[in-house]
């Protein structure tokens, strides 16, 4: 099963727990703040997506940290991570292909 | 609200609620912390975006569920298999489901008339409305259950499992 291209909320806290592990509340804010604001997850959308994540083991519960049940932490594994760039990659090309075409189109 | 909020996470399946309730409460608690420190209509945005995200996600579990699958992109993929039934639950689902639009809306028009003026309110026309929606709902699903029960009766949803050239006995 091929799951890209991700969609938007997907990428975004995928994005969002490539830098360090995180818990829920913070990957909200870190969503928040990546997107400047346009991209505002519901906590319903948010556990759904790290639900799905976490049974494609794209992400893993960092369990080494003693926090309290509700304030658990989520990483990014080797899998999420590679992924990642490969969805990365694809944007890449696309945005690319974007610009190419439109710079042909004005000149 | 985080009453309504624990009300709606019922729309979960049990196993989602066990392993996200608690982590769900905490994260909206912090949210709404952040938002009461926001405008009317922040604060209005906010419940509105997680009593749709409950709603929709509650849903999505249940689908997943019912479909065994766990794709990535599940919006964009909903091809049926031969062996499905329609669950009874689901009729049950979709009205509780209804009910939670139902008293989230009460709520944002409780918040309305407290905070502002309601004189020009839609409000006012929308219980007719959602009673004739609901009941239109209901009407809808139950012919639709029974057209599905008739066929599980006659059997014919099976014919997409006979394998060609197989003979009967």
């Amino acid at each position: 099963m091929n799951p890209l291209p991700l969609t938007e909320p997907v990428l975004l806290v995928l994005l969002s727990l490539a830098e360090q592990p995180r818990h829920g509340y913070s990957i909200l804010k870190d969503v928040e703040h990546v997107s400047a604001g346009r991209v505002r997850l519901s906590t319903g959308t948010l556990y759904g997506a790290l639900r799905r994540l976490l049974d494609e083991a794209w992400i893993e519960r960092a369990e080494e940290d003693e926090r309290p049940r509700d304030r658990r932490a989520y990483r990014l594994t080797s899998r999420g991570r590679r992924n990642l760039q490969i969805e990365v990659q694809r944007l890449k090309h696309l945005t690319k292909l974007a610009a190419l075409r439109i710079a042909r189109k004005e000149a | 609200m985080t009453l309504l909020y624990r009300f709606l996470l019922y729309l979960y399946p049990p196993s989602h609620r066990r392993e996200y309730a608690e982590e769900m409460i905490a994260v909206f608690r912090d949210a709404q912390a952040d938002v009461r420190r926001g405008g009317f209509r922040e604060r209005i945005s906010f419940r509105t975006r997680e009593t749709v995200g409950l709603l929709t996600g509650g849903l999505q579990e249940h689908l997943r569920i019912f479909s065994g699958r766990s794709p990535m992109n599940s919006f964009t993929r909903c091809d049926m298999r031969p062996e499905f039934r329609f669950p009874k639950s689901t009729v049950l689902l979709m009205s509780v489901i209804f009910g939670g639009v139902i008293v989230a809306m009460r709520e944002a028009s409780a918040v309305q008339a407290k905070y502002g003026s309601a004189s020009d309110s839609m409000w006012h026309t929308f219980p007719g409305f959602a009673g004739w929606t609901f009941a239109f709902a209901l009407v809808t699903v139950a012919i639709v259950w029974v057209i599905l029960f008739a066929l599980g009766r006659t059997g014919v949803h099976r014919l997409a499992n006979i394998q060609p050239g197989l003979k009967q006995k």
